[in-house]
């Protein structure tokens, strides 16, 4: 059955070599990888993740190998260099790494870009359905607010929901200061009647079906969501959004760097980045792909989240163990 | 008067009952039958837009899915041989001989029927970790030999329970060798209780995900394949697939069982002299064999346990 | 052993003796010895014996989900026994030739994958699902009801996913009465109330306790249903296993948690046969 289906498919190239590829799910647009199959003739086995903490702990747990391209976000790659989970990436197979915005390169989190280049991004932003929620929502701390019982859907994600707990108190979403995480954690715990459903897969579907009227959720998703049913809006927290920027890399121990290094390469062109931002429309560093989308595209402000949102937002860094046992213990009572 | 009317109500009362009980069984089922045909193409593909065939087409073009489907039919297929292969020699080992360490592994065995299946799954995880095996088809058939084991030997066990060692002793005495004894004398006895484990094994794998989640590695298996589906909305022609297996089974049932559903439980089985068996030939033992799904079966290694501990 | 013997011995009981020793001891004594390890700044597990682990494991919040997971866990449990005793009496008492497919018609929906069974009862439920649907329909509701995301449909999850260890159990149990003595019992004068619970309940009592403990245990991992139907609002011990192994990063947590569930797990398997013990005395 196997060798059948990627048979038919490699048709003419020569050795029908493969990439294990291990991606956020709901993120990477089938056709675009179909589009690389097509193109290269290699055989891409696709993985998926619902958070960061999910791909690190793989990546540990599984032998080197496992995986030929990851898609980790900002700290998550700070994390992975520190460890030296990464291969460098050979600039001159990267063709069209010129197809991106140099207001998206040389990040803080791989200083040169020397292990990773930019993929998508987005803020981790709300979405209401005004046609059931009578309050007007405009921040983080809004979500605090005991009218909204048992109608929040949050990303199944702790770094997200604690750390929005922190911009609504003026704080940093790494903060690290024992006794002001106590505070957080309490504020923290006033949310838990107000949520319903913790999802980072899919958190478009408990707003689209009803069974959510607001959502802490990815930016994309919202957008998404929007196009499904007209009443719900997007809002941009006042206090600053929580940022993110998702990279390609190239795990240690991958045995196909080539054919991996050809994959990011194909995502870095204008038409891949097309495909993927019109199934996720995040945040796309990618300038041709953005021409190829056009003008309404680059004008919805759901989906080409503005430069000021970016500019106020904070990314996530990482935290030590200790502040780390603090977080997740407040994450288990939130979750209890 | 007044009691058979009481006696009639109470029947109407049990009958509604039962049917509510099978109502609430058969719900979700024919929920997926049902969205199978559903004409939604939008995730995550919950409201019905319609009837349509479609997804019994497209299911044939998802090949991540039929690729995954294959991937768990060969995982089932050569851990059931070898747990049943492995299970059956030490089932038969076990009754004949005593050795230092009995107890041990007899206690090892009840370990998988009896703790949660996570902590299953977690410790061969870091085990597999530890000793650098990358996660994959390997690991996965590891895994499956090693929870259905136990299965197949309480299965054979209780077979053995009623067989006489001294005629494989006159076997002997009569010149037949050991091989020959075996496959001549013992298997054939032992039948019913092998292919009861074994398919028993082949049931516990095809469904299993949550060891299967712990050491996959790249390999998707069906049901992990379906976990993944479940995060971003069930697509209809997993429905689809869904719906045909199920459709399979009920036939493979109705065929093999068909003269079973015409005697009661108590006849068949052990009462039946080597004869009968013969007579009634394979289709009967399959048969029997099936009933005893997981659930049934593991009701039985919880006595057996509770038995060897008395 | 004689010495003939041990050849035909290594060979049937050495296999089974390795993977048992190899998958299931060895493991399980690694994930014990994990238990009490440290992790480093970038969470790799070292080999510094700790109890912190443990320390971090019985304090209040712990100890409430614990709490909360054997509430469900128990709650689930009655469930099954209030709804698959009269069934299986019934069933089991039917004097019909279609006994077997009765019994039959139990077992199959469980042939279908149980993860999409689980979804099944989200589209279901759900607040555009079809039991909505239905509700708006009749005029019985005029807005959807939130039926998802709640302990109670966990616990509707639980039940379902497993009633048949219940149903099962009890069905045996129950086949095996002699009417004669419900006869005997009935013309001795007593009423079927008491007929029940002095002769019917403690002849199947053994049913009830390995039901319990088939549906009690497998309840406390089943880590996967709170996931889909409970929306992650109401965690079990299975959950945050699986969190310490999966995005928490964290082995010797999620090592010193199933520590916590196997010990839970035996002793009440201990309990069971203490009662085992009990029914013996009673005769059965």
């Amino acid at each position: 059955m196997t060798l059948a289906g990627c048979g038919s498919k490699t048709g003419s190239t020569e050795t029908g070599s493969s990439i294990n590829v291990f991606i956020w799910t709901e993120y990477v647009s089938d056709a675009a990888i179909e589009a690389f199959e097509e193109e290269s003739g290699i055989k891409v086995n696709v993985s998926t993740y619902s958070s960061n903490e999910d791909l690190m702990a793989k990546l540990k747990s599984e032998t080197e190998g496992t995986y030929d391209v990851i898609l980790p976000s900002d700290y998550a790659v700070e994390y992975l260099i520190s460890q030296d989970k990464l291969m460098e990436l050979d600039k001159d197979k990267l063709t069209n790494l010129s197809n991106i915005s140099s207001a998206y390169l040389d990040p803080s989190y791989d200083p040169g870009n020397v292990y990773s280049v930019p993929y998508e991004g987005g803020v981790a932003c709300i979405a209401v359905n005004t046609s059931k929620v009578d309050m007007e929502i405009t921040s983080y701390d809004d979500l605090f607010n005991p009218s909204l019982e048992g109608q929040i859907v949050v990303l199944d994600d702790y770094r997200a929901v604690i750390g929005m707990t922190e911009r609504s108190m003026g704080l940093s979403m790494n903060e690290s200061d024992a006794d002001k995480l106590a505070e957080v954690e309490e504020k923290l715990l006033t949310l838990k009647d107000n949520i319903k459903l913790y999802d980072s897969d899919s958190p478009k579907s408990a707003l689209i079906s009803g069974d959510c009227s607001v959502g802490m959720i990815w930016s994309a998703e919202v957008a998404l969501s929007m196009e499904e049913n007209p009443d719900i809006e997007i809002v941009y927290p006042k206090e600053g959004a929580y940022v993110f920027m998702d990279n390609w890399a190239i795990p240690t121990g991958s045995t196909h760097y080539d054919e991996a290094m050809e994959f990011i390469n194909f995502m870095l062109s204008a038409e891949a980045a097309q495909m993927n931002v019109s199934d996720f429309p995040y945040l796309c560093p990618n300038e041709a792909g953005l021409e190829l989308m056009g003008e309404e595209y680059v004008a919805n402000t759901a989906k080409n989240v503005p430069s000021e949102v970016i500019e106020n937002g904070e990314f996530i860094s990482n935290l030590d163990t200790d502040t780390m046992a603090i977080y997740d213990e407040m994450w288990t009572k939130l979750k209890e | 008067m007044k009691r058979k009317r009481r006696i009639k109500r109470n029947k109407i009362l049990g009958v509604g009952f039962c049917a509510l009980v099978y109502l609430f069984l058969f719900l979700p089922i024919s929920v997926i039958v049902a969205n199978s045909f559903n004409a939604t193409t939008t995730k995550p593909y919950m409201s019905w837009k319609g009837f349509t065939l479609d997804w019994y087409v497209k299911l044939w073009e998802n090949t991540s899915l039929l690729e995954a489907f294959g991937t768990t039919m060969i995982i089932a297929v050569v851990s059931t041989l070898l747990a049943t292969v492995i299970g059956t020699l030490g089932a038969i080992g076990m009754y004949k001989y005593k050795f230092k360490g009995k107890g041990l592994i007899d206690g090892l065995l009840y370990i998988p029927v009896v703790i949660p299946e996570i902590v299953l799954g977690i410790s061969l995880l870091t085990i597999f970790s530890k000793a650098g095996i990358p996660r994959g088809m390997i690991t996965l058939i590891l895994a499956h030999v090693t929870f259905c084991i136990p299965f197949v030997i309480f299965n054979v066990r209780a077979r053995l329970a009623g067989y006489d060692i001294s005629i494989e002793e006159a076997s002997m005495d009569l010149g037949a060798n050991r091989l020959t004894t075996f496959f001549e004398i013992t298997l054939p006895v032992l039948m019913p209780g092998i292919m009861g484990g074994a398919l028993l094994a082949f049931t516990l794998s095809i469904d299993d995900v949550i060891i299967s989640y712990f050491v996959n590695g790249q390999t998707k298996t069906y049901p992990l394949k379906i976990m993944e589906s479940v995060k971003s909305g069930v697509a209809p022609d997993v429905n689809a697939l869904s719906t045909l297996i199920l459709i399979g089974t009920i036939l493979f049932v109705v065929l093999t069982q068909g003269d079973l559903f015409k005697k009661s439980s108590k006849e068949s089985g052990k009462e039946e002299t080597k004869y009968e068996k013969k007579k009634h030939g394979k289709k009967v033992f399959v048969g029997n064999a099936f009933s005893n799904t997981v659930y049934d079966a593991r009701r039985m290694w919880f006595e057996d346990w509770q038995y060897g501990n008395r | 052993m004689d010495k003939k013997q041990i050849k035909p011995a290594l060979v049937t009981i050495g296999p089974v003796t390795v993977i048992m020793v190899l998958l299931i001891a060895l493991p399980l004594i690694y994930v014990a010895v994990m238990s009490f390890c440290s992790i480093d700044e970038y969470y790799n597990v070292t080999f510094d014996f700790t109890l912190e682990n443990y320390m971090r494991l019985f304090n209040a919040d712990y100890l409430k989900i614990y709490a909360q997971s054997l509430g469900i866990a128990f709650i689930t449990t009655v469930l099954c026994i209030l709804i698959g005793y009269p069934f299986s009496y019934i069933i089991a008492r039917t004097k019909s030739r279609r006994k077997k497919v009765l019994y039959m018609l139990v077992i199959i929906p469980f042939w279908t994958n149980s993860l999409i069974r689980i979804y099944g009862w989200r589209t279901f439920l759900g607040n555009s699902g079809w039991l909505n649907g239905i509700l708006t329909a009749l005029g019985i509701v005029s807005e959807p009801v939130d039926f998802l995301y709640k302990s109670g449909t966990t616990i509707v999850g639980m039940v379902y996913c497993l009633i048949p260890f219940m149903i099962l159990p009890l069905y045996t149990a129950i086949e095996k009465l002699d009417d004669s003595l419900l006869e005997a019992s009935q013309d001795l004068g007593a009423k079927p109330v008491n007929t029940f619970f002095e002769v019917i309940l403690p002849l199947t009592m053994s049913g009830i306790f390995s039901g319990s403990l088939m549906v009690f245990i497998p309840c406390l991992g089943y880590f996967f249903v709170s996931d889909i139907l409970g929306g992650g609002n109401t965690d079990m011990i299975g959950n945050l296993i699986e969190r310490q192994f999966q995005s928490g990063n964290n082995w010797p947590l999620g090592a010193a948690l199933s520590i916590i569930l196997i010990i839970v797990t035996l002793l009440l398997v201990k309990v069971y046969q203490k009662m085992g013990g009990d029914m013996d005395a009673l005769g059965v």
